[in-house]
């Protein structure tokens, strides 16, 4: 009897979601339990590290790792699966593309320890206690890994074989991903899993458009009723769609709410964000300078909107993982 | 030793610089890049620059209402207006971006504006690296 | 100082789909307006250096219409149909060609001969007007060996009638002389045709192969009334404006000529102020009379110029409207006056066919009468020659210029159909091409009629106003000299600038001439990454990026005729699917970032 493949599932700086979505397959999941053997999935079973480190090298066929890597667990879990894995799959926006949490890149490691156990109004900590790497107390010493400066994807620290952006990935893109893995039907190493168009091509918005799209006052989604039928641009709301990988199913778009990006960009496109701040700067009307100013003044927050999956993956953002020498303080 | 800010300089070639020997083979000055409409600059050019070393990106464009290609200038100003808006949640101050519209057939002040640009700069400093 | 260059990428191309901008669809020859409009738009400020532009500009314009110069003091019409009409004004293209005119007429006495092989056969020329000395510069070009044959002492024809406040003298003898002098062209003056002279038949003797007639239409019309001539009409100081102008172009007329003289202009044409402000200028208490009406929208308008209405009217002359001459009056053997019945309808379905209402009919004093209705050609001689029709009409046809009753006798100009100076330096072109395909046993017709396409005008946020033309005051400007100022060197660039090279790119070519781009980087658009977004067709300003169905998703593509490879389109694209190929600019961006220094890994 042949032996079932291998296939952990692993979550780093994640929300959960991810693995939400793996069970949101349904009854498909347990088709697909079926056919292979899970070695790791912390938050369903109950398998430890050690049991991944007592494998030998590409024992795993498939390891599922979401998440992106902010501390040195994670890198030490990325870093594990991937010698004893065949294939690395970046499972959802964060470990694609660094996720919501690389907006934490747009300030200092400094500024949120301050923020987080000394500033914020709710906090009551007279002694300015801080975590530390490690603590010596009653004799013993416990460690905490250590939170590092930046928000990282999962290929700025691992070799990475395909990606599958979405916050979460749609199900039918992890049915087809796993499929792939199983038959042998693997697309190129380095691939996206998912379609090569951004959302416009599948929106049923699309075909509606006006064949000038101009956009002379920007407004927020909660400030207005949008029509469920007309382009959010249209508008004058911002849909991140005409920049971002489709194969959602328009699942935002069909409940009226605009693209945020989470499905990353097209292929050839490694900004995203960039891309979509041309676009749109070229859509504004506006008859003079200064009315164009205004209505760009109107946007609230262009960087968090356009770079909130991609920030650490994006020009400025990306870095690839620099080690602090080992048993420093936080 | 006092820092020298590299400036990375794009000139519409219908504004600014035309009438020179301007043959394709001519050296183009260090730093420049000749464009043959503002409207070019890619969002992304702007930020690869900065990753790549620049302390500062002038660009030429041509006078309001002047554009050979009709508005590209004004794009450009949209452009970089919003763009200077995330340059700075990326901790690039927005004084790093300029834009300087003017119609200058031999090109006899660009020197003079990249020299102006670099004492500004040199005020805010090397750029924070990300 | 930028050197054009006229060859290779830079070369303006044949009109694929015959797409043109407007200005040069209308334009008889098709000049290539915006190229050179977008040359002189780059022109340097230094004025030194403007001139070696300026001489660049004119020789590039000189190989195809030597008569450019006298163009930007008399035509314009393309300025008739310029996008820029209803948004602000047409661009001064006349007042743009005057400004390289008055550089390059300078020059244009040293400029130096054509390189010519003239081995092929000869041809006669009648008539060195413009039709004739355009026939005549392009069959030279193509190696052909050309005797003019001209009736007078001058080269110019008809455009010795266009006054000195208007055109020049310097201007018009200049283009003329030059003309024959760089392509060795052989002038006989003083050669009639007819009277027993010269005579088609003679010429074919002589050895020439083929002959084009352009001798114009000298025969003034004579004054009617109803089908017959006016009575009165053999008084004195009745004069022809023809003949009028011509002697005041001989410098026959002396300053004051009809001081304390009332003079009375009939006739509503172009040429009809001409004779009146000449005659102003000359003294003359000066009034115009016309079948014509005020209103130049009907089909009944006065046909002569806006602008000549305006400097006559400024000038103090009164123009008397839909007025038609029914007697002549005179006091002993000289005219005293005319009779002017009310006239109320010009035209009708059928064509020239006045009405008049003899109630309303008005008296006006006159000393002398200038009678400008029209010229028309010699018939009789014409009929001689075999060159009518049954019906008496020329019968040439009107695409070739080849006569139809004798097949190596070419007609253009004003002889074979009155019009513009520009419509006849056309036929002389046509003539020249068919004379070529004639003896050189080619279709004389195939591929010689066009339609041509214009395109649309551009969008933009706003549109520029047209500059205010300069006249000198009415009261300062009653002698010869012009009094329209012309653009300076900043003003020419200005206005050069204005324009919106609605054409497209392969008619051009501006840009590459000058080596502010190789060559045009075409579009291409990545059907594969297009998701039918509509972000490109909402910002181009030229429309040529559009969207289509393709299996029932819109993608988009680019109408290569009307893309300018401005780059817009590459630009906003928010899936990165547009690419202009072989775009430099990457290459460059690339050489420039390595080169800084302490660059950052990513």
């Amino acid at each position: 009897m042949a032996e079932k493949p291998k296939v952990a599932i692993c979550w780093l700086g994640a929300c959960g979601g991810c693995d939400e979505a793996i069970v949101d397959l349904n009854e498909a999941i347990l088709q697909v339990a079926d056919q292979i053997n899970i070695v790791l999935w912390p938050v369903a079973l109950d398998f430890k590290y050690h049991h991944i480190e007592a494998m030998k090298d590409k024992e795993i066929t498939l390891s599922i790792i979401s998440g992106a890597v902010r501390n040195s667990e994670h890198e030490e879990v990325a870093r594990l699966l991937r010698e004893k894995s065949q294939i690395v799959l970046a499972f959802g926006a964060c470990a694609s593309l660094g996720g919501t949490s690389g907006l934490a890149n747009f300030i200092t490691k400094q500024e949120i320890f301050d923020w987080v156990y000394r500033d914020a109004p709710s906090v009551v900590n007279p002694n300015g206690t801080m975590p530390q790497t490690v603590t010596k107390m009653n004799g013993n010493t416990v460690t905490l890994p250590e939170l590092f400066e930046h928000v990282h994807t999962l290929a700025q620290v691992i070799d990475v074989d395909y990606y599958l952006p979405g916050c979460p990935p749609p199900p039918d893109l992890i049915a087809a991903a796993i499929n792939a893995v199983l038959t042998g039907a693997l697309p190129p190493k380095g691939s996206t899993i998912g379609p090569r168009v951004a959302l416009c091509d599948s929106c049923p918005r699309n075909q509606r458009k006006p064949a000038r799209i101009e956009i002379k006052e920007i407004k927020r989604i909660h400030e207005v009723e949008a029509n469920p039928d007309l382009c959010f641009l249209e508008q004058g709301i911002i849909c991140m769609g005409s920049a971002t990988r489709g194969g959602c199913g328009e699942s935002c778009i069909s409940v009226n709410i605009p693209c945020r990006g989470c499905g990353g960009p097209v292929p050839g496109v490694d900004d995203s964000g960039a891309r979509f701040l041309s676009a749109l700067a070229s859509m504004l009307k506006a008859e003079s300078n200064e009315d164009a100013k205004r209505v760009i003044d109107s946007i609230a927050d262009p960087a968090g909107y356009f770079y909130r999956f991609s920030q650490p993956s994006s020009t400025l953002g990306k870095k690839p993982l620099e080690k602090a020498t080992e048993g420093e303080n936080v | 030793m006092a820092y020298d800010p590299n400036v990375v300089c794009f000139s519409c070639k219908f504004g600014w610089d035309y009438v020179s020997d301007n043959k394709p083979e001519t050296k183009v000055p260090e730093n420049r890049v000749p464009v043959v409409c503002c409207g070019k600059v890619e969002s992304n050019h702007i930020l690869e620059a900065f990753k790549a070393g620049a302390d500062g990106i002038l660009i030429l464009a041509c006078q309001e209402g002047d554009c050979h290609y009709q508005d590209g200038n004004f794009q450009t100003s949209k452009k970089v207006y919003l763009l200077q808006k995330v340059l700075e949640t990326f901790g690039v101050e927005r004084e790093r971006v300029r834009i300087e519209m003017g119609l200058d057939p031999e090109g006899a002040r660009v020197e003079q504006l990249v020299k102006e640009m670099k004492t500004d700069l040199s005020k805010l400093g090397p750029v924070k690296r990300f | 100082m930028w050197t054009t260059v006229a060859k290779g990428p830079a070369a303006v191309e044949a009109a694929v789909k015959q797409l043109l901008p407007p200005c040069q669809v209308q334009c008889p020859i098709n000049e290539d307006i915006q190229r050179t409009n977008v040359l002189i738009s780059l022109l340097p400020d230094d004025p030194a250096l403007a001139k070696q532009g300026i001489i660049q500009i004119g020789d590039y314009l000189y190989e195809k219409n030597p008569f450019f110069a006298v163009c930007g003091y008399v035509c314009g019409l393309c300025e008739l149909e310029c996008n820029y009409q209803s948004k602000g004004g047409s661009i001064k293209r006349r007042l743009l060609k005057r400004f390289l005119a008055d550089t390059y007429i300078d020059y244009l006495d040293r400029k130096e001969e054509l390189d010519l092989i003239k081995h092929k056969e000869n041809i006669a020329v009648v008539g060195g007007g413009p039709s004739g000395l355009m026939a005549a510069w392009h069959l030279s070009k193509r190696g052909y060996r050309v005797t003019i044959f001209e009736a007078s002492d001058r080269l110019g024809g008809a455009l010795w009638l266009i006054p000195r406040y208007r055109l020049p003298e310097k201007v018009l003898a200049s283009t003329c002389e030059n003309i024959v002098r760089l392509a060795g062209i052989d002038v006989k003056y003083n050669a009639e045709m007819g009277n027993g002279k010269l005579s088609l038949e003679k010429l074919q003797h002589e050895g020439y192969s083929a002959v084009f007639m352009a001798k114009g239409t000298p025969q003034p019309r004579a004054l009617t009334f109803m089908g017959a001539e006016v009575e009165g009409g053999d008084l004195s100081g009745i004069e022809y404006g023809h003949t009028f102008l011509y002697e005041v172009s001989h410098g026959n007329i002396s300053p004051n000529y009809f001081k304390g003289k009332k003079v009375v202009v009939i006739g509503g044409g172009n040429v009809a102020f001409d004779a009146a402000r000449t005659a102003k200028r000359l003294g003359g208490d000066t009034a115009l009379v016309c079948l014509e009406c005020e209103d130049k929208k009907s089909k009944d308008g006065i046909p002569a110029d806006h602008e000549e209405i305006r400097g006559a009217w400024q000038e103090g002359i009164r123009t008397i409207y839909s007025r038609g001459v029914s007697k002549i009056f005179g006091a002993g053997n000289n005219v005293s006056g005319i009779e002017c019945p009310k006239c109320t309808q010009v035209f009708d379905d059928a064509g020239f066919n006045p009405k008049f209402d003899v109630s309303d009919t008005i008296k006006l004093d006159a000393d002398l009468l200038i009678v400008t209705v029209g010229q028309g050609a010699d018939r009789a001689a014409l009929q001689k020659d075999n060159l009518l029709d049954e019906r008496g009409r020329i019968a040439v046809d009107p695409i070739t210029m080849q006569s139809l009753n004798r097949e190596w006798v070419f007609i253009g100009g004003d002889l074979r159909r009155i019009g513009f100076m520009v419509d006849a330096m056309r036929d002389g072109i046509e003539a020249a091409e068919s004379i070529e395909r004639y003896l050189r046993g080619l279709d004389v017709r195939e591929g010689r009629k066009w339609t041509l396409e214009s395109q649309d005008i551009p969008l933009r946020r706003y549109y520029l106003g047209e500059p205010e033309i300069e006249w000198t005051p009415p009261e300062k400007r009653m002698h010869f000299e012009l009094f329209e100022h012309g653009f300076t060197l900043p003003q020419a660039v200005h206005e050069a600038r204005r324009c919106l090279t609605c054409g497209p790119c392969l008619s051009c070519k501006a840009c590459v001439s000058v080596g502010i781009q190789n060559s045009l980087s075409e579009v291409e658009v990545n059907a594969d990454r297009c998701s039918g977004c509509g972000v490109c067709t909402s910002i181009c300003y030229y429309g040529a990026a559009q969207s289509k169905q393709v299996e029932g998703k819109r993608k988009s593509f680019t109408d290569t005729f009307k893309c300018k490879s401005c780059g817009m389109c590459v630009v906003a694209c928010p899936s990165g699917a547009r690419e202009l190929v072989g775009d430099p600019m990457h290459a460059r961006i690339n050489e420039v970032y390595a080169n800084l220094s302490g660059a950052i890994g990513g």
